[in-house]
């Protein structure tokens, strides 16, 4: 079996997902396209000799409905030669669209493929796209909740206080904000132009590194009244009966935090490489999708890297740097218990608290940190694993060469 | 019987007419099935559906009535229509046949809505369930200004949803928020309050006006559609799709889950039906309420309910089979007698009062009797909200409260609800009964002292009773009869009529200690106190009985109860009935009234509680029970296995106790049984009663479970010999 190779990355710089970031005036479209244009850009890619542009987007309605993929790459200009598809794995689908391009490459299927992803969460509301987690009658044969209360659960059943929350929160800050100076990011940012060429955003805008316990501590528990006087806690009841009351920690301060960007990376067979006169970054070590029961929902990510390392006959140990999406502070807390891992080989440059979470580009974007990160440090494995709504959980192992 | 005007009739209406000026008619449909009310049945289907004809002609409109301007459907009974047959919703257990019926239905208020002219529900009474969807099949309800009329979907409570629509022109008329909180609730409402609500469009002050208003619609709608039939329908206060409806769905879901814990599944469908049907056409939207009705009206919840909220609950309120007063005679109850001021004695002076009757209520303490008093204008305030305020005030002025045992002087009915002790009482008989009037009745609201070991001290056993009634007595709808060795049938009769004119709900059951409702309520709640001895999670125990179906958990109605009081009645309990409530669960109930832990009133049971509400349950119950070395359970390691576990355990424990009651000749009705339990003690309304739901185990499963449960926890799940001879010759407590 083929092996598949990242033979380059690049990601946009994160908006704040509100009208007042500064990517509101962009286009979903445009900000998928921008980064598949600055990706052929680098690597001088014959866009007709893509076999497939596959990109993760999780919100497909309204502009970011009828496969974004496709007219991102017709609109980038790109030869109409070179197909495009969407994929929705919720939180996974960026990581899900590298995973399947690896996948198609190690068939023997594809030779060389462009995957990613894009959200733009300012324009195109979470939720907008309706779907079956609405519908009464799924709701009641299948029972789940805001994610917001999976995480409080979550908090509550490991006895992880606010306290312990807004601390991760806190030095999550602090990483994201110490990357940022010293340019962690640089390698894979590309500025988001707009029509005339002129720079619209070139660096996250959403970190607050000078951020405090205190101030953190001061912010309202985001999911208390959805919970407490509409009750959605009483939900949990049934598959958690042996928790009483959810203690609601998570806030807008300790959970990722709403943006908007688009990541692409380069997904090929060494000979197409070669063929191309391209040189790989890394080699995909091993993948893996999981499903988790819905109402914790959050808790995938430990059987997903179990599962990665297991497909790749690796330990934890054998892992340089790990990338747990920060979907809330409980996730990566919980992922370190379980996993007997010390922070300081997880979300070494911060994570979405601080910078955001694009929700169907992160897992693109974690993997283009991940792989930076390696480089700049010169180690060898990283892993990047994503929590899913609905219950599931994504691994990916990437290995320089 | 055809009206000298009539243009046609059957056995469901007939049809007048009014004449217009214009020489048009306005077709008045009366619905006057045999018997005394209009039910949704087969026969009625055939009989409006031939109206219809005649009034509409056929598909094509070929034959319809000359000069139709418009219809009212109107009744000549004294309520509108009360709703579904449900003589045969009991029964039905065939789906296509249900389907069938039911969309059948829809096909006839579609006819009815589609008619061309305007149509107009005459609500002179009451419109209930089908009857009220119905009414909401016309364009227009009028009803008549009187609190007596009422307007309502209350299906859920039977285990079912509206099936001829409701679920669907409801929201569409008066919005989904305000039309789930009808449906998921079975809400019932008074003709004004109805108005307010949307579920009516007018009032009239007489039947008369009601007419001409009717009339008048008519004439100034010519040509009427409903909302949902014209272009550009616009859902009001959002459609369900929308961001509004969408948090209303979700948030109702939970609201719904928080109160039924899952085992009720009608308004979780009325929920269901509501939103997938607001999607979709109206046509189409019917279908989806035609499918969860169908599903839910062959379920055996449905059944059960069905039986025992509606036939039993019925035939409980209309005394069926229960000693009567000879005709024409009245009770000869005037002046009734609380003795003791309590929660109990207040509420019961309170509540006669309210019926009409004068009470003198007695305490020899003044604070008992101010503090009653107080309590009395509280609930006057809360619950006669009908009346005026000088009304309400006579309800009070009814009530004498006395410190003198000679204001008793003359009562026909004496209660006392003075402390649970035999001397106690004895004491008080011998001191009151002889001020009494002649023929008067001695009754003790006594929870579980034997009726016949306190009519020792009477005078009159023959004319001493027991009525037990439930706290608080001012909401809780049942009583419960209990007849001692002496007590004779015109006593009975008289305390029946005391009953029925107090509202309540009567079981009547024979002398034993703790009768029947006690008894089943203490295996309940010992069985929760024994399930944590035993070392399981308390917040299981809790969950396992709110997911079987139980009202309240066993460990917040211990607490409610006070564990101290508990712990003196198992004193009682255990001279009078012996060993088999000694049960390890005992002595982690004396253990926790010895660590100061007495219940909500005192701040501390089973439950922490925090400004009087409750905060969790105790985390420190693991150590107490640790320390007491009780022999200790394999919890299952799976929460919600171990919580179905847990009610399933608490819901047999209780059955086997009825069994024990039939057996022992306490329990002399079935109906009682279910009755007594749900309405009394809040046995899992989901069941139907204990009895349904040992039909719906099976009686030879069920008695394999209680022996393989004895063999495991004790004797007190042991099936009593009822149970193994019904299973032996394949009986049923009721008719499948």
């Amino acid at each position: 079996m083929p092996d598949a190779y990242l033979f380059d990355a690049v990601r946009t710089p994160r908006g704040r997902g509100k009208s007042s970031g500064s990517l509101y005036p962009v286009r979903p479209i445009d900000l998928l396209a921008g980064a598949l244009s600055a990706l052929q850009a680098r690597t001088g890619i014959p866009t007709d000799q893509v076999d497939d542009v596959i990109a993760g987007c999780v919100t497909q309605a309204g502009e970011q409905g009828a496969c974004i993929a496709r007219f991102a790459a017709l609109q980038a200009g790109w030869h109409f030669d070179a197909p495009g598809v969407t994929l929705n794995r919720f939180c996974g689908s960026g990581l899900e669209a590298v995973n399947s391009a690896a996948a198609w490459v190690m068939s023997g299927m594809h030779d060389l493929v462009v995957a990613g992803g894009v959200e733009s969460m300012s324009r195109v509301k979470m939720g907008s796209d309706g779907g079956a987690i609405w519908d009464m009658r799924t709701q009641f044969s299948v029972g789940s909740v805001p994610q917001g209360i999976s995480a409080d659960l979550i908090a509550t059943w490991r006895g992880f206080s606010r306290q312990d929350v807004d601390a991760f929160a806190v030095e999550s800050q602090r990483r994201a904000g110490a990357a940022l100076a010293r340019g962690a990011f640089d390698r894979s940012l590309v500025p988001v132009r707009d029509e005339a060429g002129l720079v619209v955003l070139d660096r996250d805008e959403l970190p607050r590194p000078d951020t405090t316990a205190e101030k953190l501590g001061a912010l309202p528990a985001s999911f208390e009244t959805m919970g407490r006087q509409f009750k959605l806690d009483e939900l949990t009841r049934a598959r958690y009966p042996q928790v009483e009351r959810v203690t609601h920690v998570h806030t807008a301060g300790n959970s990722s935090g709403i943006v908007d960007g688009a990541a692409a990376l380069l997904v090929g067979s060494k000979e197409k490489g070669l063929a191309l006169g391209l040189r790989p970054r890394a080699r995909i070590r091993a993948m893996a999708v999981c499903g988790e029961e819905p109402v914790i929902m959050l808790t995938g990510p430990m059987p997903a890297t179990r599962r990665a390392l297991s497909r790749a006959g690796m330990t934890v140990g054998d892992i340089d740097l790990f990338e747990v999406n920060e979907a809330f502070a409980v996730v990566p807390m919980a992922w370190m218990q379980d996993l007997g891992v010390e922070h300081d080989r997880v979300n070494v440059n911060g994570g979405a608290i601080a910078l955001g979470h694009p929700l169907g580009a992160t897992g693109a974007m974690l993997l283009c940190t991940v792989l930076d990160e390696l480089e700049a440090r010169d180690l060898s494995t990283g892993l990047v694993t994503l929590c899913i709504g609905g219950g599931m959980g994504i691994a990916t192992i990437i290995e320089r060469v | 019987m055809s009206l000298p005007d009539s243009l046609f009739h059957n056995d469901v209406c007939s049809i007048t007419a009014r004449f217009l000026p214009d020489g048009g008619r306005v077709a008045i449909l009366n619905l006057a099935m045999a018997g005394r009310v209009n039910r949704i049945n087969a026969a009625f289907g055939q009989g409006f559906s031939a109206a219809l004809g005649f009034l509409l002609g056929d598909d094509k409109g070929v034959g319809r009535l000359e000069g139709l301007r418009g219809i009212i459907v109107a009744t000549g009974h004294k309520d509108f229509c009360v709703g579904a047959d449900l003589d045969w919703l009991l029964t039905a257990r065939d789906p296509s046949d249900v389907m069938a019926m039911v969309q059948g239905l829809h096909a006839l208020f579609r006819r009815l809505e589609t008619a061309g002219v305007p149509v107009v529900a005459a609500l002179t009474g009451s419109a209930l369930g089908g009857g009220y969807e119905l009414a909401l099949a016309c364009h227009h309800r009028i009803a008549l200004d009187d609190a007596r009329v009422q307007l309502g979907l209350p299906e859920v409570n039977l285990g079912v949803i509206p099936g001829a629509g409701g679920t669907q022109r409801l929201p569409r008329r008066i919005g989904v928020q305000p039309a789930l909180e009808i449906l998921a609730q079975g809400q019932v409402l008074r003709a004004p309050k109805a108005l307010a609500r949307g579920l009516v469009d007018q009032l009239a002050p007489s039947v008369e006006a009601l007419m001409e208003q009717a009339v008048a619609w008519i004439l100034a709608h010519p040509g009427c559609k409903q909302p949902w039939d014209g272009d550009g329908f616009k859902w009001p206060g959002g459609h369900p799709d929308g961001e509004l409806g969408r948090n209303v769905f979700m948030a109702g879901a939970a609201m719904i889950f928080a109160r039924t814990a899952g085992a009720f599944p009608a308004p979780e469908a009325v929920l269901t039906v509501v939103q997938e049907g607001g999607r979709l056409d109206f046509d189409a939207a019917l279908q989806v309420e035609a499918r969860a009705f169908t599903r839910l009206a062959v379920s055996d919840q449905a059944k059960d309910m069905i039986r025992t909220f509606f036939f039993h609950k019925n035939a409980a309120d209309k005394h069926e089979g229960l000693p009567a007063l000879p005709a024409g005679q009245d009770a000869g109850i005037r002046t009734v007698a609380v003795l003791g001021a309590g929660m109990m004695g207040g509420g019961l002076a309170f509540v006669a009062a309210s019926a009409g009757y004068d009470v003198v209520l007695r305490d020899i303490r003044p604070e008992a009797l101010d503090a009653a008093m107080a309590r009395a204008r509280q609930q006057a305030d809360k619950r006669l909200k009908h009346l005026s305020a000088g009304e309400r005030q006579a309800v009070l002025d009814r009530i004498r409260p006395t410190l003198s045992a000679q204001d008793l002087a003359g009562a026909d009915l004496v209660i006392e609800a003075v402390v649970e002790n035999l001397a106690v009482k004895h004491k008080v008989i011998a001191e009151v009964e002889p001020l009494l009037a002649p023929g008067a009745i001695f009754a003790s609201n006594t929870s579980a002292l034997p009726i016949s070991s306190l009519a020792q001290a009477s005078a009159a056993p023959q004319r001493f009773v027991g009525l037990h009634y439930f706290s608080p007595v001012e909401q809780m709808p049942l009583v419960e009869i209990i007849a001692g060795r002496d007590t004779d049938d015109p006593t009975l009769a008289r305390c029946l009529d005391f009953a029925r004119r107090t509202k309540k709900t009567p079981i009547v059951v024979a002398d034993g200690y703790g009768f029947y409702t006690t008894r089943v309520f203490s295996a309940y709640i010992l069985e929760g106190a024994q399930l944590v001895a035993e070392g399981r999670d308390p917040r299981l125990v809790e969950w396992g009985a709110r997911q079987a179906g139980m009202v309240v958990g066993p460990l917040q109605v211990f607490d409610e109860v006070t564990l101290s009081l508990g712990s003196h009645v198992l004193q009682d309990a255990r001279r009078e009935i012996g060993e088999m409530i000694d049960i390890p669960g005992t002595r982690l109930v004396a253990a926790m009234v010895d660590a100061g832990r007495l219940g909500k009133a005192h701040g501390a049971g089973f439950y922490d509680y925090k400004d009087g509400r409750r905060a969790g349950t105790w985390p420190g119950i693991g150590a107490l029970v640790e320390g007491l070395g009780l022999p200790r359970a394999t919890p299952d390691p799976d929460p919600v296995a171990e919580a179905r576990l847990l009610g399933r355990r608490l819901l047999l424990a209780q059955c086997a106790e009825v069994a024990r009651r039939m057996d022992q000749g306490v329990l002399l009705r079935h109906r009682d049984a279910e009755v007594g339990a749900i309405f009394g003690i809040g046995f899992a309304p989901n069941t139907g009663g204990p009895l349904a739901l040992m039909d719906r185990v099976g009686l030879p499963e069920l008695v394999a479970e209680l022996d393989a449960m004895a063999a495991a926890w004790g004797p007190r799940f042991a099936p009593a010999p009822v149970l193994r001879r019904m299973a032996e010759r394949g009986e049923r407590f009721f008719p499948a």
